[in-house]
């Protein structure tokens, strides 16, 4: 061991591009995983702004934005009147088409919730003022970055004017009466609304709630929550009715999303590139520099020493170029991360990320060790003597 | 300059000389086929004594290191046999497996090739070391401390700790020495081990093998075309065209198979 780092520091000008290309693969990997799950995470931001802890909604619900509506009767009194549970209030949120002022329609997400100062659901994200201005029906609020999708890039101004910029969702007229900030999204822009405009929109009766949000008195309660919901006469009563905990939902949204979109092949393949050029410069480099030490390996094998020990030799090698490579790309991800943040996409670089990707990538420097091996084979001591 | 205390063992030694303990019979070994065979070895038969230090000389391309590869178990000959004798058993060199090969080569052989071959980012005492861990599984502490005595035996315990860029070009190859001995072997083997030196390095490699046969009984063949070193050692072997001659050269070197019945350094 202590010959191979020795070794490693005293050669490190020819190891030096091996170390690089582990860092290069390392960075890629948790770089592109981060900025994926950075996007996929803005799919869940209704979800991870609320305070809601449980969610319950129609089955087969696959991701937020795909419910199906249920029946709200009974079932808010029922969940509000389970233990732990302190707070329970109706949601709405569906895809929908926002017909544009100039003609064209486009996908919007309706978010429908109660708009009182309790409210558990990501109406919180809305000022005090913009909630008072939804109560009235046919009022919508968009994030601000989402106006030249919506084609009401003049609705700012109007707002100074205290007017309103005017569209169509489901054929219902609908008036955007202010904006918000942070509140992108991948599939189609949230418009915010009252439940009773979003019912009004989406044709549902009074009764009617695509999802039902449950607040726990402790968050950790919530779990408990869900398997009590899961085990009760209720969900005999209605079968449609699936039960989860906000970060389960949230997972299965991404999860969901991450699928329906590609994005997983598309990183799995870049991510694949990024190995393969480590593993192929990482396993030249260990190529090169056993080469070039074999005349003293030839001598080792003549002494008999076993071949095993000096491939031995070469995958520890292998081993630690991997594990300096990974220690590079730590600190060089993190910047790139605050580089990117800075542009305005940011990665999501949780310690797990960047432990698979150090695992990944460590896995990938000892095969491209075991690749190396074939440079012993070549070693003869007989070649030697000459 | 010595190994061991001088005691009987060079008497007992002298005694055993008499019993040949590296034979090569009928040795013959030729490279490629058809039209483009040559013969590096043409029947070659030899022994070597124990405690001897054997002198191989010929022309370039006579089948020198061959020879050497030959007996040493690096090389199968095409016929003919090698046999060693260790700890009193006949062993047939060439009727091992690979593995038993590597076995004994192990335990009872050490090799100096042309130019130093030490590992750049190593110290001298652990160029040594490195055979004992990896080849016997010494512990380190063990392996650090016979490596530091086998340098200082060769007067280089000032230079344990340098790299081979610090050392000279005899010292390093006084470390190559150190690493073909470390094991004590029974059988030592150095294809041009003065080729990269001038004399009066070339002259202690040669005093120090000549020591190593001499005061610690090992079987020694040293390939070179240096006639300077004729007198140093026991005996000489002409190859010339992968025959062992048996006249007499032309020059002052004396014939082959001449034992030269050197003084022992007091
Ligand atoms: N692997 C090989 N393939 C083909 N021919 C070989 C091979 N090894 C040796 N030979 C040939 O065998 C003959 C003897 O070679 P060898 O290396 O034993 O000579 P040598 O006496 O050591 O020469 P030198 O003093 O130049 O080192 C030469 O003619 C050489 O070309
Ligand atoms: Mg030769």
């Amino acid at each position: 061991m202590s010959y191979t780092l020795t070794t490693l520091w005293h050669d490190r000008q020819r190891y030096l591009p091996g170390i690089l290309a582990v860092a290069f693969s390392a960075l890629l990997i948790a770089l592109q995983c981060g900025l994926l799950f950075g996007l996929l995470s803005i799919s869940t931001i209704p979800i991870d702004r609320s305070d809601a802890d449980v969610w319950i909604g129609p089955q087969k619900v696959l991701s937020v934005d795909t419910g199906q509506p249920i029946s709200e009767s009974k079932l808010v009194s029922r969940v509000a009147g389970l233990p732990g549970v302190t707070h329970v209030e109706p949601y709405i949120q569906r895809f929908s088409f926002w017909e544009k002022p100039g003609g064209g329609t486009d996908l919007c997400i309706i978010v429908g919730c109660r708009l009182t100062e309790d409210s558990i659901g990501p109406s919180k994200v809305l000022p005090r003022e913009l909630r008072d201005r939804l109560t009235e029906e046919g009022a919508v609020v968009v994030d601000e970055s989402e106006l030249e999708r919506l084609d009401i890039q003049h609705a700012p101004a109007l707002l100074e004017q205290g007017r309103f910029a005017t569209a169509k969702i489901n054929g219902r007229p609908v008036r955007v009466v202010g904006l918000v900030k942070g509140m992108r999204s991948i599939a189609g822009p949230y418009i915010f609304c009252s439940l009773f405009t979003a019912r009004s929109i989406m044709k549902l009766g009074s009764d009617q709630t695509v999802y039902v949000l449950a607040k726990c008195d402790d968050p950790k309660h919530a779990s408990l929550v869900v398997e009590q919901l899961k085990s009760s006469p209720l969900q005999q009563e209605q079968p449609d009715m699936s039960v989860f905990t906000k970060d389960e939902f949230s997972y299965k949204s991404r999860m969901h999303w991450l699928l329906k979109t590609k994005g997983g092949l598309a990183l799995g393949y870049a991510a694949a590139l990024g190995l393969l050029v480590g593993l192929v410069v990482t396993s030249q480099t260990l190529y090169a520099a056993t080469m070039a030490s074999m005349r003293e390996y030839a001598i080792l094998l003549a002494l008999g020493i076993p071949r095993w020990r000096l491939r031995w030799t070469v995958v520890t090698q292998a081993f630690w170029i991997g594990i300096f490579g990974v220690i590079v790309s730590i600190p060089a991800t993190y910047f790139l991360g605050e580089l990117a943040t800075h542009l305005g996409v940011k990665p999501l670089l949780s310690a797990e990320l960047m432990a698979a990707a150090a695992v990944i990538t460590l896995g990938m420097a000892i095969f491209s060790g075991i690749i190396a091996l074939r440079s012993l084979k070549q070693i003869e001591p007989v070649n030697l003597l000459r | 300059m010595a190994w061991v205390q001088p005691d009987d063992a060079d008497l007992r030694s002298a005694t055993m000389r008499d019993e040949p303990v590296l034979q090569g019979f009928h040795l013959t070994r030729s490279f490629g086929d058809g039209e483009t065979r040559t013969y590096a070895l043409r029947d070659v038969s030899l022994g070597l004594r124990k405690g001897e230090l054997a002198l191989l000389m010929g022309p370039s391309g006579s089948g020198k290191s061959t020879l050497l590869a030959v007996l040493s178990g690096l090389l199968e000959p095409d016929r003919g046999q090698v046999l060693a004798r260790v700890n009193g058993k006949e062993v047939d060199l060439w009727k091992l497996t690979p593995r038993q090969r590597e076995q004994f080569r192990l335990k009872h052989c050490g090799f100096i090739f042309q130019g130093y071959n030490l590992f750049p980012a190593l110290t001298a005492r652990q160029q040594l070391e490195i055979v004992l861990r990896w080849g016997e599984g010494v512990s380190g502490a063990e392996a650090r401390e016979r490596s530091r005595e086998m340098l200082s035996l060769l007067g280089l315990s000032k230079k344990c700790h340098l790299l081979p860029a610090q050392l000279s070009g005899g010292e390093k190859q006084r470390v190559a020495i150190g690493r073909a001995l470390i094991k004590n072997p029974q059988f030592v083997f150095a294809d041009e081990p003065t080729s990269a030196l001038d004399w009066a390095h070339g002259e202690q490699v040669v005093e120090l093998l000549r020591i190593a046969a001499h005061e610690r009984g090992a079987t020694i063949l040293v390939v070179s075309h240096d006639h300077r070193i004729v007198p140093f050692v026991d005996t000489v072997f002409h190859l010339e065209d992968g025959r062992l001659q048996e006249s007499e050269p032309p020059d002052e070197t004396p014939p082959p198979g001449v034992r030269f019945r050197l003084e022992m350094p007091p």
